[in-house]
């Protein structure tokens, strides 16, 4: 199965904070619940920081805010420090609420781990956005409308 | 939106993340990945005791009443239904453009109903 996500391979953000934001920017959503959800995302990283494997971190929650799995990957060269090491791709993703979303999120993380163990190194050196795609098993969303 | 409503939000947010992180299977796939959540769960649940005093007494008490009865107690406005129990809100309410600006509730679950921007 192929996760449909959203991407951002040049990132300008030199913080945690800030890349968090950029990412959310790409969300469908309002100000408002983007403010909400960087809230949320960051009260995630200080009591823990998601980074899953060296160079790659894992944003994550879920949220009354997303109506469906929204994930984004971003990418950037110079590295952002998250905060006491440094990463170059950053897969964020907000699960919904629903009934059976612990199980989506959960399915989800699962399909991460995997790829991570498998191709984490990969990943963290792919030089290409269709290389890092191809190797977590994403595709990109096409933007309609 | 009202700063009320937007608390009783990220207090449901938190609730969901310490109810994740509570459930063996999640524990269990974010411990694979390396991530340590035992001393998050304790911050989170402190964080959570400054959140709700951050709150109005009502609201927080409503809250409350409605996370132990329905398990969730804010719940977004879908297609001018309340995602929780799908009973048609009001008009009147639904076409308000400030309608985020108080604090809403379901006539029908009670639920704290707030409408994506």
């Amino acid at each position: 199965m192929k996760y449909t996500v959203l991407c951002k391979f040049a990132l300008s953000g030199a913080s945690r904070t800030e890349v968090i934001e950029e990412l959310l920017r790409l969300f469908k959503i309002g100000e408002k619940s983007r403010g909400l959800l960087a809230g949320a995302l960051d009260v995630r990283e200080k009591v823990g920081a998601t980074v899953v494997h060296s160079g790659i971190a894992l944003p994550h929650c879920r949220s009354i805010l997303v109506d469906k799995l929204t994930i984004v990957v971003g990418r950037s060269e110079t590295g952002i420090p998250w905060p006491e090491e440094k990463v170059n791709t950053v897969i964020l993703f907000v699960s919904p609420v629903k009934v059976n979303s612990p199980q989506e999120h959960n399915k989800f993380l699962g399909h991460i781990a995997g790829k991570i163990r498998k191709f984490g190194d990969s990943i963290a050196a792919a030089g290409s956005e269709a290389d890092i795609l191809a190797l977590l098993g994403f595709q990109i969303e096409e933007q309609g409308e | 939106m009202d700063k009320q409503l937007e608390k009783l939000i990220s207090l449901h947010d938190l609730d969901v993340m310490i109810a994740d992180l509570n459930r063996k299977d999640i524990r269990k796939r974010e411990a694979d990945m390396g991530l340590h959540t035992e001393g998050a769960l304790e911050e989170l649940k402190e964080l959570r005791e400054t959140y709700c005093k951050s709150i109005n007494r009502k609201w927080r008490g409503l809250y409350n009443q409605l996370t132990k009865h329905y398990g969730n107690a804010v719940v977004p406005a879908l297609m001018g239904r309340c995602a929780g129990c799908l009973t048609r809100l009001p008009t009147a309410v639904c076409s308000d453009p400030e309608r985020n600006f108080k604090i809403h509730t379901c006539p029908t679950c009670g639920r704290i109903i707030y409408w994506a921007d």
